[in-house]
């Protein structure tokens, strides 16, 4: 125990020496501004921009009354005020509603080099890098998809794998009938928002029977100032149909709050599988919670034929304030859905994040496992609902939620719904809350592993209950993540 | 955002002006709260405390203040008895006090315990602070209106380092009489450093009436101070009943409560714990058994505040028929409160298809060198025990008694009071459905 004692009151000599201090401070990798000359929208919102942008996409008139109708249920909703997260009112005329590139690229070797750049100082397999990885990826810069790989070894397979934009040209009916089926235009004030005024997304189309041959990526990143992002994200899987996508996001250092509010929307029809993975490294903001994105997002599966299957996996570092709560509805009879999520939060990040389980065919399953680690002065709580609905004979619930709270000032918090109406059903919730242990520190640190390192292993072994379902490449980078984003949190 | 919508209920409850009382603060701070009741009216599902009891019907409904209804029904004494509560007891019919019904004299020494309305005629001074209190939450509508028109109610104090042996026994009975009644009671408790006491509080029916009824109770236990409260709620299923109450626990003081909630139409019990002092330790056990179309809604909210404090939960639910269970139980766990220990547990079984529970277990968790776990399931009796007790020659119907009952039973396993546990164990064996 006194070591204990001597260990922390050394670490916290240390923290005031300032040569120190740099070196423990976080740092946001990510964190550059790509130069490159941008078109795009006045700052405002109204009638017209919505006109503007479906206009700039060369949409069909369906198209922009469907935009046209969510914008004008927008205006009649408030914005939201139940999540604990405290923000500075949000001025939806001082965003920006459209970006792009202004040279646009006609294939991959055109893209501006500024651009691929950027992509690499990511670690973004495109282009070349992209075979070697073996991940196909739709990078969407700002709001125009630049460049999609592995566009023809997809297209023998049968799979449908392009920006939401150019899915709205070539794929219309399809689009058309399942855009909005998931999360509808009015669902809730930010994807109404969304509904509105966004500009791309990724379109994934997976037929009867399909296997695709490769795991899907999209990488998201905000560049200009002043611009909200606003993608789309369309996943239909047909019967029997398999897919693994991978979402990645990161944006550049600036001291305002940036605005992002996508919407995701899964379908899987009978038998068909989806699995979505994302790491999210949004700009948290600096040590002093200036700056960084608000992430608002809204993520929905619907597991519409029997025995289909949704698996959300999260690993959400980034972002000032996170918003966002991946469900799946169960429709189909013996339907399974999953959300494994981890959430990390340092200084004065916020994040309420969780799930909707909502059972409504026979003998449907749902799993939810959520670690939050909070340090610093962050916040984060997990918001949770399961929902039993008269017609979920025999459906079944198991949800786990544990909080590692790292330093005195943060704060962790769980707050699951569960509503029940089958007799049948049965659902199962247990959370704990607790930081790491001395016993835990004290053997690492007996074994000569430094102060900084255990944190790391420790975290790393709570977490890793979801790395294991993290595609690989993507459990290396989410660990990474967590190692960057903790420096300094130990103390 | 909501604005308050006037509906019949809340009418109904502002009709009669406030009588005065005589006591300056007093009729000001009731202004004040029947003030802000008209101003908020009843809070609607979009209040997240509301969210899971809708206060649409009942807000359809008119109940006539308490001194514009006729006399109650006769109410027979012998029947309050209950086994093991054997100290003195004092009775409200229809909020108001009954002497006739109540057994005050010879109060051991260091008790003080008179109705609100004798305690308010002599020196209203020590009362202030409790009764001066306004009620801010958005939820917080009918502890207004109690606020309000409370007129009776107990008072109840305890000295210093006084042990009270034989358990006080507070009974509240509702009374059909021939108009819809509202009425309302407020308690005042107070345990001295070191003192010792066991209370019992009883809700329960006289015909079938048809009533509102709030209830709010303050308790406050001062420094290592013990209470053990049980809780019997057996009011008329006709009856709506809403209850708050507030304790506080300061420096190694221990509260212990039981509470059964088995009765009333729409119940509505709002129990909020303020661990205040080191080391104070709270313990609660409960059961709700909603049937017929019964809703029962219980709000668990303890806040851990200083160090070292302790918690521990569990709360059981059994609904059958189209009955509902709600039950919220939240620990928040304030910056600084290190070494807190909190647990908290709620488990339900669902009997029938159209019964429904709604459960919804909080952490809120600002310190770090803590303990906080919960668990919440929703279900059916375990397969495996019924086929255990079958397998042995059990009858199905008699398998699922058994289980139920010793599933209920379990909430009541830590009840001192031997003849009050058989009692009380009884009463919800009865409850049961005849499976």
């Amino acid at each position: 125990m006194n070591s204990m004692i001597n260990e922390s009151s050394s670490a916290t000599t240390l923290r005031d020496n300032a040569d120190v201090a740099k070196v423990l401070g976080r740092t946001y990798s990510a964190g550059f501004i790509t130069d490159i000359e941008m078109t795009g929208l006045p700052p405002g919102l109204d009638e017209g921009t919505v006109r503007a942008i479906s206009a700039i996409k060369g949409e069909p008139e369906w198209m922009t009354e469907w935009r046209l109708q969510a914008f004008h249920h927008w205006l009649t909703m408030p914005q939201p005020d139940w999540a604990k997260v405290k923000l500075d009112p949000i001025d939806y005329q001082a965003i920006s509603y459209y970006a792009a590139p202004k040279a646009k690229p006609k294939s991959l070797d055109e893209v501006d080099p500024a651009l691929l750049e950027t992509y690499e100082k990511l670690g973004v397999p495109l282009h070349e890098r992209a075979a070697l990885a073996g991940v196909a990826v739709d990078a969407v810069f700002d709001s125009v998809s630049v460049g999609t790989t592995f566009r023809k070894q997809l297209a023998e397979a049968g799979v449908l794998f392009c920006s939401m934009s150019e899915a709205i040209r070539e794929y219309p009916e399809i689009v058309r009938k399942y855009l909005g089926s998931v999360v509808p235009g009015g669902d809730n004030f930010f994807a109404a928002l969304n509904s509105a005024v966004f500009s791309d997304g990724s379109f994934v189309f997976i037929p009867k029977g399909v296997r695709c041959p490769m795991e899907l990526s999209t990488y998201f990143r905000i560049n200009a100032q002043n611009t909200g992002q606003f993608e789309r994200t369309l996943i239909v899987a047909e019967e029997g149909a398999h897919v693994s996508y991978l979402e990645g996001c990161t944006a550049p250092k600036r001291d305002e709050n940036q605005l992002h509010a996508a919407v995701v929307e899964l379908v899987a029809l009978e038998g068909a599988q989806i699995k979505y993975s994302t790491v999210q490294n949004w700009y948290p903001g600096d040590e002093n919670g200036v700056g960084g994105i608000y992430n608002f997002v809204t993520k929905r599966g619907d597991c519409r034929g029997d025995d289909s299957k949704i698996c959300w996996t999260q690993v959400e570092t980034g972002s000032a304030i996170t918003w966002k709560y991946p469900s799946v509805v169960l429709r189909g009879d013996r339907a399974v859905g999953e959300f494994y999520s981890v959430a990390l939060t340092h200084h004065f990040q916020q994040a309420d994040t969780g799930t909707k389980m909502i059972h409504l065919g026979k003998h449907t399953k749902s799993k939810i496992v959520s670690k939050g680690i909070s340090a610093g002065r962050s916040s984060n709580s997990y918001r949770g609902l399961v929902k039993m609905e008269k017609s979920a004979e025999g459906a079944r619930n198991y949800t786990q939620c544990d909080s590692l709270l790292i330093g005195k000032k943060c704060g962790a918090h769980t707050f699951p719904y569960m509503e029940v109406k089958n007799p049948t059903a049965i659902v199962e919730h247990e959370a704990t809350t607790s930081k790491i242990s001395d016993d835990q520190m004290f053997y690492c640190r007996a074994r000569g592993i430094g102060e900084e390192d255990a944190v790391s292993m420790i975290v790393d072994g709570f977490c890793k209950q979801v790395f294991r379902e993290l595609p690989m490449e993507f459990a290396v980078e989410a660990k990474k993540l967590l190692e960057v984003s903790l420096e300094g949190a130990v103390g | 955002m909501n604005q308050p919508v006037s509906t019949p209920l809340v009418e109904s409850l502002l009709e009669a002006p406030l009588a005065p009382s005589g006591i300056a603060w007093l009729d000001a701070a009731r202004q004040e709260n029947l003030a802000a009741f008209a101003a908020s009216g009843l809070p609607d599902t979009h209040v997240e405390a509301w969210k899971y009891t809708a206060l649409r019907m009942l807000g359809q409904r008119r109940f006539v203040a308490l001194d514009m209804a006729a006399p109650a029904s006769t109410v027979d004494a012998a029947s309050l008895a209950l086994p093991g509560v054997d100290g003195p007891r004092l009775v409200f019919v229809n909020g108001m006090f009954r002497a006739e019904l109540s057994q005050v004299g010879n109060l051991p020494e260091g008790l003080t315990l008179q109705p609100l309305s004798q305690a308010l005629a002599g020196d209203a001074e020590p009362l202030r602070f409790s009764l001066s209190r306004h009620y801010r939450e958005p939820g917080d509508a009918f502890a207004r209106i109690n606020a309000a028109r409370a007129r009776d109610g107990v008072v109840l104090r305890v000295a210093a380092h006084v042990e009270i042996t034989r358990p006080v026994h507070l009974v509240f009975i509702a009374a059909a009489t021939e108009m819809d009644l509202a009425w309302h009671a407020r308690n005042v408790i107070e345990l001295g450093e070191g003192a010792r006491l066991n209370l019992v509080e009883q809700h329960l029916a006289s015909g079938e009436p048809t009533q509102l009824a709030t209830l709010v109770s303050e308790i406050e236990v001062r420094e290592g101070a013990r209470l053990q409260l049980t809780v019997l709620q057996n009011a008329a299923t006709s009856t709506h009943l809403i209850r708050h109450s507030g304790l506080r626990l300061q420096a190694q003081a221990q509260a212990t409560l039981h509470v059964l909630e088995l009765g009333g139409a729409l119940v509505r019990h709002d129990l909020k714990v303020e661990l205040i002092g080191d080391g104070a330790q709270l313990l609660t056990r409960g059961v709700f058994m909603p049937h017929g179309r019964q809703h029962i809604d219980t709000q668990l909210a303890i806040r851990h505040q200083a160090l070292d404090t302790t918690s521990d939960s569990s709360w059981r639910g059994v609904a059958n028929d189209r009955g509902r269970g709600v039950f919220r139980g939240a620990i928040m766990v304030a910056p600084g409160a290190d070494g807190s220990d909190a647990n908290l547990s709620n488990k339900n079984l669902l009997l029938s298809p159209s019964a429904e529970i709604d459960t919804k277990p909080e952490l809120e968790i600002y310190a770090d060198e803590v303990k906080a776990a919960h668990g919440a399931t929703v279900g059916q009796l375990d397969e495996r025990s019924l086929f255990y007790l079958r397998s042995r020659g059990i009858p199905l119907a008699e398998a699922r008694a058994l289980l139920t009952a010793a599933f209920c039973r379990a909430v009541l396993a830590d009840l001192p009071n031997e003849a009050l546990r058989e009692h009380l164990s009884t009463l919800l064996v009865e409850q049961l459905p005849n499976t």
